[in-house]
């Protein structure tokens, strides 16, 4: 089966995905090519339903989802995405009796990864670059948190992905590793798509080139973090008084208070001086968050 | 180290022409001598295929007793390797199938009527395996390998040949112990009905997961009893009677159909 030469990765027209009588993603459109896009949103906004809509885990319950042209719901389709798709679920589980290299090469033979020759040599090629080569021995079932959400990664990594699907991979891994996997993701960008949906604004800063952040089951904003960040410009404090009611703010180690003001430019009063917003600030302050709105 | 190789013996050596003595002497110094061994011309392209051979044999998983019987058995590595890395629940069936079994082969030799334990019991067993064989909930990994190119139909219908396979030979095992099988197409009339069960809950497992389309398609076998079991001047053992077997052969043919309509036109 072949795709349309110009077709971008990610298309989705009017995505709605329903569970039950519930509805978690209620009309999503989007369209991604190459490069690292930042899925935000809070717990239940529905970044893993349209995770796994793009994983083809999930049928779309209307709408339109096309992955390299292609329609995963036609099964030539959905197994040609498949081939050229890598995904790392939420809270992904293995066979605990099984080695590191033994699981890997059981994923590779799912994803039809040629001679037992070519596989062993993909697998080598993702224990290196996950920095679990030293572990290839290791049964699952003995492996830490960090360990397995590597494990999970690299599983996601067989055949050199086209489209690369991670949800929160960060979860359990050092600040070391954490920096390791922010290396190999933007490497993997140059050529590939990659979607990253995460609660670690730290990792999409220093990552995405685009942000979509959902709130319940809709895009809210799906631009830079240049962007982003330029819509809190004037609505971030800090300083020494009372930030009051009404306003999100937090105790700073030397004893000041940031706070976050909903509406514009009013200053919580006296003694507070508007400071240059984070990322994270821009994405409290545009999700509502800091209002707490339900 | 008191000579080194010269050119002419490099040569010689590197082209397997060296006598046996020579080729020892000079195996032995070119293990502590870099200059001469920079003499011997390399076949890089065998030195690397023979590295990445080494590099395999060292880094490839111990091949566990069932992948290696399915190997013997002239399946591909590959195919072996799905078949024999099914879920652990897989194996808890397989145990608790030929403990169902045995107890109703101990029912049929001990108890008045008691064959007809296996008689009804014998269909479900396939199903059982097949609700425990694929899908989310009953396989650790499924989050992972259910957006693999194999997942889906073709891991479902791998996995169900690799219930039934055992499944099916067990029983047949069984029945053919039975008291009074005399014919052994007698000890197979629970064939139809345990397949037209499976396929039934393969079409079933389009709209439902495969455990709930396995216990909808139990329900209805065991509805099925209880109801004949209530209906005056009837018996259960009717729903495997030669006439039976027609409709179980005819319902099994319509659910292999759908399947196979189903594969092609998805």
């Amino acid at each position: 089966m072949s795709a349309p030469a110009a077709a971008p990765p990610v298309h989705v027209r009017g995505l709605v995905r329903h569970y039950g009588t519930r509805t978690a993603l209620k009309g999503v459109d989007l369209s991604l090519g190459r490069g690292v896009t930042g899925l935000l949103g809070r717990n239940g906004a529905g970044k893993t339903t349209l995770l796994r809509c793009l994983a083809t885990d999930l049928e779309a319950s209307a709408g339109e989802v096309r992955l390299f042209g292609l329609d995963p719901e036609r099964a030539a389709g959905r197994t040609e995405i498949r081939r050229r798709l890598g995904y790392l679920p939420q809270n992904p589980d293995f066979y605990p009796h099984f080695t590191v290299f033994g699981l890997l090469d059981y994923m590779a033979v799912l994803k039809e990864l040629g001679s037992r020759r070519d596989r062993h040599d993909e697998v080598r090629r993702v224990l290196v670059r996950t920095d679990l080569y030293d572990r290839r021995h290791s049964r699952v079932r003995r492996l830490s948190g960090g360990m397995r959400q590597r494990l999970a990664l690299a599983a996601a990594l067989l055949g050199g992905p086209e489209l690369l699907l991670l949800d929160e991979p960060t979860v359990g891994l050092d600040p070391e590793q954490r920096i390791r996997f922010r290396s190999l993701v933007s490497e993997l960008a140059v050529h590939s798509t990659v979607v990253l949906s995460t609660h670690q604004i730290e990792d999409v800063a220093a990552l995405c080139g685009r942000i979509l952040c959902l709130d319940r089951g809709r895009v809210i904003f799906d631009g830079t973090p240049g962007d982003l960040v330029e819509r809190a410009r004037g609505r971030v404090w800090e300083g020494a008084g009372d930030p009051g009611d009404g306003c999100t703010s937090w105790r700073l180690a030397d004893g000041r208070h940031r706070v976050l003001t909903p509406h514009g430019t009013d200053s919580p009063g006296g003694g507070f001086t508007a400071v240059e917003p984070s990322l994270e600030d821009a994405y409290l302050l545009y999700t509502g968050m800091d209002r707490g709105r339900g | 180290m008191s000579w080194h190789l010269t050119p002419a013996q490099a040569h010689e050596y590197a082209a397997h022409r060296a006598d046996e003595i020579t080729a020892m002497s000079v195996e032995a110094h070119l293990m502590h001598c870099a200059p001469c061994r920079s003499l011997v011309p390399t076949d890089e392209q065998w030195l690397a295929d023979s590295w990445a051979e080494l590099r395999d044999v060292v880094d490839r998983p111990r091949t566990g007793p069932v992948e290696a019987l399915l190997a013997r058995t002239g399946l591909a590595e590959s195919t072996a390797k799905l078949l024999a890395a099914t879920p652990r629940l897989y194996r808890a069936w397989l145990a608790a199938t030929v403990a169902v079994l045995a107890a109703a082969l101990l029912a049929a030799h001990t108890l008045p009527k008691g064959s007809l334990v296996f008689v009804f019991v014998a269909p479900v067993v396939p199903l059982l395996g097949v609700a425990l064989a694929y899908g989310r909930g009953v396989d650790p990994a499924h989050t992972l390998t259910s957006v693999t190119p194999l997942a889906g139909q073709r891991l479902l219908f791998l996995r169900t040949c690799a219930v039934l396979v055992p499944a099916l030979t067990l029983c047949t095992a069984v029945a053919l112990l039975l008291p009074g099988t005399t014919a052994p197409w007698t000890a197979a009339l629970w064939l139809l009905p345990a397949l037209t069960l499976v396929a039934g809950s393969l079409v079933l497992g389009r709209w439902m997961h495969l455990s709930a389309a396995a216990g909808v398609m139990g329900s209805l076998w065991a509805a099925a009893l209880f109801t004949l079991f209530l209906v005056e001047h009837s018996a259960p053992v009717v729903l495997l009677a030669p006439p039976s077997q027609v409709w179980w052969g005819t319902a099994l043919a319509l659910l292999l159909g759908t399947l196979l309509l189903r594969v092609r036109t998805a």
